[in-house]
């Protein structure tokens, strides 16, 4: 069984090297830009041909893409925040926000390979040999959707929002939610022949994979934003100016609740290699559809193209047997990994699971194959690692090497012996948050430790109550978040101590976990930095096991088969989102 | 019409108290908004407090009711919703029209299939068209909304391989989809509406027609139509009518449901999303303009019984 899980995940690995070899798709470089840099992930240390991770839907002679066509497709709810990138996450919000505000930031993850840097909005750009400074040149083809030129101002008015946020009087707005990973900014300055130049106080090397995550477009145009801001309107959202982006398609109307429809923007810059203009499509209309039973009879019945993405919109194997029934070969299924099911300990609040052999006993314990079927609906795999999502090696999800190799036998009589040798061998009691909106992974993790005398008593709570408790200290145990930081060091957010941060898994203040992340963010060598990952993973899983990483999940969206030329990111739902190289072939 | 106005003014303090149990019940529960908006990713502390500054969350409770409180009787029904920023006005205005449009539809088919029913069925008491009236209303007391609603939808997907339409319409810019939009979450809501309607119609009818006058009338010879119609009918609309009026908390609730899974972004899903992302400010508002439009249904109930009766305006 496991033997066939592996085999398929290496055809599935093949299949999306084969896709990726034939695309030919890279974004239009400016005459002056011929030297716009491709830059390895992670590093500025070597620059490694690692295979190609993401997958094109559609086989190479079908890659012509076609023009015109609305593309349909479900969106599981409204965007919060006003559509504010700088104020939510939710995939609500950036499913959508891809066409409208673009795939990226000055820097995007490349479509051919995500776990490379691309250039977007800027063209080229060079840091200082300290890594403190970093200066871009910004492309002077793009246009805002009200046909302004954007401009390096705009992009200095975007960070400084990010960074800082405003104040006018007593009035404050906050900085974007995700300041805190972008590093310390000391100033960001405007440079002659439209260059920016955002400079650090501490040395920042990784600056430009933080940079093209997806989740950090901009949306704030200056010249609609500006005076709004400067008059105190300080919780002025990108919905409050129209929605005007920098993206592929732009926002044609919003009935809220309903739907939200797009339509190309035909001043938009990209091109494909042959020099074509994107996007294909003649628009998107992103249906509103809260619930999954909802969007799935839809698609089946053909009135949606293709699913939401987002948790509960994600199809189970049971739901896409419903699938395979009415649509056979006319729909395919886009894999996207989705972070990891585990199991984090609250170390903070007494109880049993503050001594480290219980919680090792636990991780021991668990039967996590069995966790694949029954947790992640069918589609997951083993891991031995909670991330990083995006490690600089030629990493492929079975080539990580893994902990507690033996057989479950073994292993679930070493857990006995350490809960006898802790004194526990009758078991206790353990509280687990759990969230309402799937109960399964907790039903799972308590029917697998009743085996070791441990009677998990589950708090089940709603979304609101969850995204209050679990930063809190009011649990035992919980299952975490995701952690979409592109970089080992981004992980500290939810390994790190918890008066570091209350978003970790694990709340502890163990301070060798300080001096372990320390470590890695010294080593100045490739191999250095994969040691010293390593090396935190085994102190994070195994030797204080404040965190079991159970197995990791596939995301499964459902697509009619005529979507074509879809890039399915490897990992991370947030990519990939402005369908600028999508065609319908029917 | 002292009467009346008294009515009315019993409406505000009614509508005070409601607001406020709904204000301490969303306060009480466990929840933050903050965690919803930011989404799926860890978040600093210090952005989670400057955006529960941005939003007012800091404020005193008390301040925050007298805010909300303010700009419900202002004219912004209760400012911006915390999680869209949307003015919660222009929400009202979006959602409301759909909800009162599936329970109009609602109210008329079930009025107008459940009132010829309980007729028949009480006019052929013990006969074949009661057994099949009664049955029919059984199932529609017994099955839960959301069971029904599921098997319409895989009913239709299984059997004709189709399913309503996903992107609402309003009658005025597309009748056709609207009408396949709305037919069957008003025809599952009026399902149920009717059972109840259809029982109370036939036993009351079935009373009336047990009556002296009635007998009187039959001994007079007139026929069955004319006694059904004229003496036993007018005689038994009012239970029938109070429970239309009644009925009105669970079409809403109905609403909740079924707007959800069919699509119609009316108040009930509104609501549902809002209680579910501890959008306080839309939650609020939008419970209390339920609220009130309740009251305003029962009054009008209460209304209408003096034209329904004469006897009724004459007691009073």
């Amino acid at each position: 069984m496991q033997l066939t899980r592996i085999v398929t995940i290496v055809l599935i690995g093949c299949l999306a090297i084969s896709c990726s070899a034939e695309s030919a798709l890279s974004p239009d470089v400016d005459t002056d830009d011929t030297s716009a840099p491709v830059q390895n992930a992670a590093l500025t240390l070597p620059v490694i041909a690692t295979p190609s991770l993401a997958s094109i839907n559609g086989s190479p002679d079908e890659l012509e893409g076609k023009y015109g066509g609305i593309l349909v497709l479900a969106n599981r709810g409204d965007p919060p925040a006003g559509f504010d990138t700088l104020r939510t996450s939710s995939i609500a919000l950036h499913q959508a926000a891809g066409a409208m505000f673009g795939p990226g930031n000055l820097v995007m993850r490349c479509r051919e390979n995500m776990y490379f840097v691309c250039p977007y909005l800027a063209t080229t750009w060079v840091s200082n040999p300290e890594f403190t400074e970093w200066t871009f040149n910004i492309r002077s083809n793009v246009y805002w959707h009200d046909g302004t030129l954007f401009t390096a101002d705009d992009a200095k008015f975007w960070f400084e929002l990010a960074f800082f946020g405003t104040q006018v009087g007593d009035k404050v707005r906050a900085p974007a939610y995700f300041k805190g990973e972008l590093g310390d900014v000391a100033k960001v300055e405007v440079l002659e022949h439209e260059q920016l130049r955002i400079t650090f106080t501490q040395r920042n090397p990784h600056f430009l994979d933080i940079l093209a995550n997806p989740r950090f477009k901009i949306a704030h145009p200056r010249h609609l934003m500006k005076a709004r801001l400067e008059q105190g309107e300080m919780s002025i959202s990108p919905m409050d100016v129209g929605l005007v982006g920098l993206g592929p398609f732009k926002l044609e109307n919003y009935e809220r609740g309903s739907v939200i429809r797009v339509r190309r923007f035909a001043k938009y810059w990209e091109k494909t290699a042959e020099g074509d203009p994107l996007p294909y499509l003649e628009g998107i209309d992103y249906v509103i559809v809260p619930d999954p039973f909802t969007m799935d009879v839809a698609l089946r019945t053909g009135r949606l193209d293709g699913g939401a993405r987002g948790q509960a919109h994600y199809i189970t194997s049971q739901r896409k047997e419903g699938y395979d029934l009415d649509l056979g070969e006319d729909v395919f299924f886009a894999e996207i990994e989705g972070g990891n099911f585990r199991l984090a300990f609250n170390v903070l609040r007494s109880g049993p699971w503050q001594d480290s052999r219980i919680r090792r006993a636990i991780a021991l314990w668990i039967d996590k194959r069995d966790a694949i079927h029954l947790v992640l609906g069918g589609f997951g795999w083993t891991s031995p690692d909670l991330g990083p999502t995006n490690i600089p090696m030629p990493r492929h999800f079975i080539n990580w090497p893994k902990f507690d190799l033996g057989s479950l036998k073994e292993k679930q009589t070493e857990a006995r012996r350490l809960m006898v040798e802790a004194g526990y061998e009758n078991g206790f009691s353990m509280g687990h948050l759990c969230r309402a909106l799937n109960p399964i992974p907790c039903e799972f993790l308590k029917a697998q430790l009743k085996g070791l005398g441990i009677n998990l008593q589950l708090q089940m709570v709603d979304e609101g109550e969850w995204s209050r408790a679990r930063i809190s200290l009011d649990y035992d145990s919980q299952q975490g978040r995701l952690t979409p930081s592109p970089i080992p060091e981004g992980t500290e957010s939810v390994y790190g101590r918890y008066s570091n941060n209350p978003d970790s898994y694990a709340k502890h203040e163990d301070p060798k976990v300080d001096a372990l992340y320390q470590l890695l963010r010294d080593t100045r060598t490739f191999e250095g930095r994969v040691e010293a990952w390593r090396t935190i993973e085994r102190y994070l899983f195994v030797e204080q096991t404040y965190v079991i990483p159970i197995a990791e999940s596939i995301n499964v969206v459902p697509y009619q088969a005529y979507v074509k030329g879809l890039v399915i990111p490897t990992e991370d739902a947030h990519t990939n989102t402005d369908f600028a190289t999508v065609w319908l072939d029917k | 019409m002292i009467r009346l106005t008294w009515r009315l003014a019993l409406i505000v303090p009614t509508v005070l108290a409601a607001s406020i149990v709904v204000f301490v019940v969303m306060r009480v529960l466990p929840g933050d908004v903050v965690g919803i908006i930011i989404g799926d990713i860890p978040a600093s502390s210090e952005a989670r407090e400057a955006l529960e500054e941005e939003l007012g969350l800091n404020n005193p409770l008390t301040v925050q009711y007298g805010r909300w409180l303010w700009s419900m009787v202002n004219g912004e029904f209760g400012g911006r919703s915390l999680e869209s920023r949307d003015p919660i006005r222009s929400i009202i205005g979006r959602q409301l029209p759909v909800t009162l449009m599936l329970a109009g539809y609602t109210v008329l088919l079930s009025v107008f299939v459940s009132v010829p029913l309980g007729v028949l069925a009480a006019a052929r008491s013990g006969q074949w068209p009661d057994y099949v009236i009664r049955g029919a209303t059984l199932g529609g007391l017994a099955l839960p909304n959301l069971l029904v609603a599921l098997l319409v939808i895989l009913g239709l997907l299984i059997f004709f391989q189709w399913s309503p339409p996903i992107i609402y319409s309003s009658p005025w810019s597309n009748p056709w989809t609207h009408i396949q939009m709305l037919v069957w979450p008003a025809l599952i809501l009026a399902w149920e509406q009717s059972s109840h309607l259809v029982r109370v119609t036939r036993s009351s009818m079935l009373t009336a027609l047990s009556q002296d006058y009635v007998v009187t009338a039959r001994s007079k010879g007139l026929s069955e139509r004319s006694i059904i119609l004229q003496h036993g009918f007018p005689n038994a609309r009012i239970p029938a009518v109070t429970m239309l009026g009644l009925q009105f908390g669970s079409l809403v609730s109905g609403a909740l449901i079924l707007e959800t899974i069919f699509g119609l972004p009316g108040i009930g899903r509104g609501l549902v999303q809002a209680a579910l992302a501890r959008d306080y400010q839309v939650v609020q508002s939008l419970a209390t303009c339920l609220v009130f439009l309740s009251l305003i249904v029962n009054l009008f109930v209460d209304t209408i019984y003096a034209y329904i009766d004469p006897r009724i305006s004459r007691d009073s």
